[in-house]
């Protein structure tokens, strides 16, 4: 999937060996290799089929409620649909004057930077354990990969009966290793209950990013490793020099969309502590949902605003990371 | 808790009339749905209560059919507040009296004329009671109690006083003594609810400002740094310090909570509305209290120097309203009648063993659980309601540190005295 | 292939690594065993001892589930929107990805960045202007509306991972299949759909993980009992009130139970699809 599974795709890139280029060449040769056709245009008429049934729905049900949004951030919405043009002033107040936002802006990102890179680490490891045959692999891939098959809704719960200070699973086995001194109450510290959440959230998303890894090892050419075997390269040095600049699309498209899903962390955090304890584990998803749902005011220009700036953010931080990593050709916004 | 002794007769009469005045709309009214949506979807007896009071009305009305759906509470927000913006939802919706979004948006229906308000308190009334008219029909009432395990207090060699009302270095003393012996004081957590974490400190700081001050402190115009505040506070710190919660106060949820002060692994005190039956008076395979568990009421404890430590906070719960929106506000409202009848006021106290905003004869009072009631009314004796709690009476920033200071990190032992109370300030003091 | 990076039978190397593998599999699977477990047992027997094995299977509170609690209408309704949804992604999807990888045209890239910046929308800010459009078109408190509401809002992802895997099909295939006197719809259906299989996998199969799974939108979207989903109903075992435990892993073992038999069949084929379909 993504690139990964492509690994071998992309054939312009060296190394990216792929059968599938030979096997066009082949194709393209008994034609002769003449260019009058030109496959990368096509009638109006056959566009717009193939456009026009993703266009009306998503322009119905994804871009209107946007731009409604957009322009709710400009307004204070007010009961019977009456709205008050206020500028950016809920943009101001965002800014100035709202210190849980910024409490959860941290939590964010924090939570963000840790649990991206430990799951595409985290996840590449896995699928090298596996890659590289270990004992019973088949049963562990299926293993492994059940915390994605399961909701929220589901690992949220679990994981609160873990982390429960007299029976819950964490701190009986503490106890277990006579390391009793360590056990906590998991979620209701501010210092351990946005780590709780994160370790959570890694636990459900490490087997996804595991299977995406392991496709892209499977597709890479086995020639290039053969040769490294022979070299008598080390599995380290084969690792650093060979695996990892090979994966490098599948590395990058999997920080992103993880990079992306974390900055809109919500359900996980909702189920586990609401955002508590004292704001320790606010995301800037859940202020949004507080401000519209759980705060007595069904203004939602304010929350419009919170949502509006946190896009605008996201999509710099991938278009800055896309360019950064010099990926070409891929999310392009 | 004010239920009244209403003379039969008059209870009657007013069935008949109610009765009477809906025949005409029998012509009329053939064919309609009324919807309603409602919270307390896993309380099996409000359940039955209400698809009671839904055929009933449809007995009355030929041609009348009322759908119920049933939600939790967080569904049910989200739903309202999608569905009524945009003109929509449910002819009739359950509500709270906190809830006043509702009613300062427009979408609840006045129903000064429409509900029949004979069968209604009208202390409760009067909570819903804005800009001098009514938006919500009171149905359950709830105090604030101190349910405690009768044994427990025995075997640690304390007696309750008569009044049933410990001093506040009895209770702190109380606190210790559990402690030593091995029991958690005070089966509380706040794992899925914004309040119960504040019993303690609410019902402290009411009894020591009382009522007047108490309502200025949440309407922002009493600081948290005044020397009453701050010795409130002081002394829920020493509770707190004393070991008075449990370790994993701050996940426990509400329904755990109760399991844990009745059954495992068991607590001295539960202080709670006293919709407590609610989740305690249910059959044991479902989470309820074992039946023979030594239950018993204390009053909060009295503050040294209080104001009014016969104070205490009453409130009311579950309430109807009719959405503006709603075609059908005629029927509507006699489904808000039908739910408030003297008979079904009875059937509330003896199936629910809970307070009630309607108009209902105790003295009839009967039911598996009528020695729980009785030493319930006991405990009513002489106090003097304040109604309403602070989720009542704060709003937005106010509102929220509410659940996050006082309600989690400060019983939690998260937060000195100082800090609290200058979270506090920030968020709700307008002075 | 038979890479070969590790070797598993030096002792040495081996007995970390093992202990790693058998502890993180213990961790990933736990959960999942523990509720199964519970799933058989009643809430006191849970309560009394969390982590006990079953003393007696109580397969009954299947059936209890499943009758009581109108679990069999929840299921049903949840098959019909996952499945129609996932099917329209795919083939709605499909075609934009299909488009956006071969054709060159003006607005090629708006249309990307419109679609793709869908990803990153929050989506609690748009249930409630798609609440008000869900109305206007009668689509309120019915099945099509929650689906096509899913279609619109899992198109990005989906659009991203075929686009992605589509580009990297070599343009000489189709410069050749051109030339073959393919028409456009051709080309698709018979060059892009079949080799991109793997990657059609891995968009079934995460979108029918997701919706299945779906909440926030099926909350405010359906309003009658019997229109509700699977993941509404576990919520309804999940009261607030009376802790039902013992109830709640029953629910949830239905509710996962499609999502496992999905990926039990599928995962091999998904990751020799993956590797193998495209290229080898």
């Amino acid at each position: 999937m993504l690139q990964g599974v492509g690994a071998a795709g992309r054939g312009d890139r060296p190394g990216g060996g792929s059968g599938l280029a030979a096997r066009a060449k082949l194709f393209a040769s008994f034609r002769g290799g003449g260019r009058e056709v030109d496959a990368r245009r096509a009638a109006p008429a056959t566009l717009a089929l193939f456009l026009a049934p993703a266009l009306l729905l998503y322009g119905g049900f994804t871009v209107y409620p946007v731009l409604r949004t957009f322009y709710n951030s400009l307004h204070t919405i007010k009961p019977h649909n009456v709205e008050e043009f206020v500028g950016l002033a809920n943009f101001a107040a965002l800014l100035h004057a709202d210190p849980v936002f910024w409490k959860a802006v941290g939590n964010t990102v924090i939570f963000t930077a840790v649990a991206t890179v430990a799951d595409v680490l985290g996840g590449l490891l896995l699928a090298l354990a596996l890659f590289s045959r270990a004992p019973l692999a088949p049963l562990l891939r299926v293993v492994w990969f059940t915390p994605v098959l399961m909701s929220y809704v589901v690992v949220g719960i679990i994981w609160v009966w873990i982390y429960d200070y007299d029976w819950g699973l964490a701190n009986m086995i503490l106890r277990w290793l006579h390391l009793g001194a360590f056990e906590q109450s998991w979620l209701g510290d501010p210092h351990t209950a946005l780590w709780s959440v994160m370790a959570t959230h890694i636990w459900k998303w490490l087997g996804f990013n595991m299977i995406i890894f392991l496709a892209a090892l499977y597709a890479l050419p086995s020639e290039v490793l053969g040769a490294a075997e022979l070299d008598n390269c080390g599995w380290l040095a084969k690792l650093v020099y060979i695996i990892i600049p090979m994966l490098r699309p599948t590395i990058l498209n999997l920080t992103v969309l993880s990079f992306i899903g974390k900055m809109m962390i919500f359900d996980l955090v909702w189920i586990m502590t609401g955002g508590g304890p004292l704001w320790s584990t606010e995301t800037v998803s859940t202020y949004v949902y507080k401000r519209a749902f759980d705060w007595n005011t069904f203004d939602l220009g304010y929350p419009s605003a919170i949502a509006v700036l946190w896009f605008a953010i996201i999509l710099a931080f991938v278009v800055v990371m896309t360019r950064l990593l010099r990926q070409r050709d891929r999310i392009e916004f | 808790m004010k239920i009244r002794l209403i003379p039969h007769c008059l209870a009657a009469t007013l069935m008949a009339t109610a009765l009477a005045t809906s025949v005409p709309n029998l012509a009329k009214a053939e064919d309609v749905t009324l919807t309603v949506w409602t919270h307390e979807a896993d309380e099996d007896a409000k359940v039955a209560f209400r698809e009671l009071a839904a055929r009933n009305l449809e007995k009355a009305h030929p041609g009348v059919t009322v759908k119920i759906t049933w939600y939790e509470k967080n569904p049910l927000l989200a739903a309202l507040k999608t569905a009524l913006p945009a003109g929509q939802g449910p002819d009739v919706l359950y509500v709270e009296p906190d809830w006043t979004e509702y009613v300062d948006a427009g979408y609840l229906e006045p129903l000064d004329d429409l509900v029949n308000w004979n069968n209604i308190e009208p202390w409760a009334r009067q909570v819903w009671v804005h800009n001098g008219k009514t938006y919500g029909v009171p149905q359950e009432a709830y105090t604030n109690e101190i349910y405690y395990n009768k044994d427990l207090l025995k075997k640690l060699g304390v007696e309750l006083p008569a009044n049933a009302q410990f001093t506040q270095e009895q209770f702190l003393d109380l606190v210790k003594k559990a402690k030593a012996a091995g029991i958690t004081p005070i089966a509380q957590g706040v794992g899925d609810r914004p309040f119960p974490g504040a019993y303690i400190l609410g019902e402290a700081l009411l009894r020591k400002l009382g009522k007047e001050d108490y309502r200025k402190l949440w309407t922002g115009q009493l600081s948290f740094e005044d020397p009453r505040v701050v010795d409130v506070f002081k002394w829920v710190k020493e509770l707190v310090d004393a070991g008075a919660y449990p370790k994993n106060f701050m996940t426990l949820k509400l329904g755990e909570s109760h399991y844990y002060f009745y059954t495992k692994p068991g607590a001295l005190m539960l202080p709670m509305g006293s919709w407590y039956t609610g989740r305690a008076f249910v059959p044991v395979e479902k989470g309820g209290q074992p039946p023979d568990f030594p239950l018993g009421i204390m009053q909060f404890p009295a503050m040294d120097g209080g104001a009014c430590n016969q104070c205490k906070t009453s409130a009311i719960g579950a309430s109807f309203a009719i959405n503006a929106a709603s075609k059908h506000k005629k029927i509507a409202a006699e489904f808000l009648d039908a739910m408030s009848t003297p008979e079904m006021g009875k059937r509330w106290i003896e199936t629910i063993y809970l307070q009630t905003g309607i108009k209902a004869d105790v003295k009839q009072f009967s039911g598996p659980h009528a020695a729980y009631f009785t030493e319930l009314m006991e405990r009513q004796k002489g106090a003097d309601y304040f109604i309403g709690g602070p989720r009542d009476l704060t709003q937005g920033q106010c509102k929220d540190s509410f659940a996050q200071v006082m309600n989690s990190a400060f019983p939690g032992g998260l937060l000195s005295v100082d800090e609290a109370v200058k979270m506090m300030n920030t968020a709700c003091y307008k002075g | 292939m038979a890479p070969q990076a590790l070797d598993w039978r030096s002792p040495l190397r081996r007995a970390p690594l093992l202990l790693f593998l058998l502890v993180y599999t213990v961790v990933s699977g736990g959960p999942f065993l523990w509720v199964a477990i519970m799933s058989v047992r009643t809430t006191p027997e849970i309560f009394a001892s969390p982590y006990a094995l079953p003393s007696r299977f109580h397969w009954e509170k299947f059936v209890d589930a499943w009758t009581r609690s109108n679990y069999g209408t929840y299921f049903w309704n949840s098959i019909i929107v996952v499945v129609t949804a996932v099917a329209l992604l795919t083939i709605i999807g499909a075609m934009v990805a299909h488009c956006l990888a071969r054709y060159r045209f003006p607005g090629d890239r708006l249309i990307r960045f419109v679609i793709l910046s869908g990803m990153i929308l929050p989506p609690q800010l748009l249930i409630l202007s798609l609440f008000q459009i869900l109305l206007e078109y009668h689509l309120y408190n019915t099945l099509s509306g929650l689906i096509l509401v899913y279609v619109a809002g899992h198109l990005a992802m989906t659009v991203y991972i075929l686009e992605g895997f589509f580009a990297q099909i070599p343009q000489d295939l189709f410069d050749a299949a051109k030339m073959d006197g393919y028409g456009d719809f051709e080309i698709f259906w018979r060059i892009t759909l079949p080799i991109g299989v793997p990657a059609l996998f891995t968009t079934v199969t995460l979108n029918f993980i997701i919706l299945w799974n779906e909440f926030l939108y099926a909350v405010v979207l359906l309003t009658e009992d019997d229109k509700r989903t699977l993941p509404l109903g576990i919520m309804h075992f999940m009261g607030s009130h009376q802790l039902d435990v013992g109830m709640v892993a029953t629910g949830l073992m239905i509710a996962i139970g499609p999502v496992i038999i999905l990926y039990a069949l599928f995962s091999d084929t998904m990751i020799k699809g993956m590797t193998a379909g495209a290229v080898r």
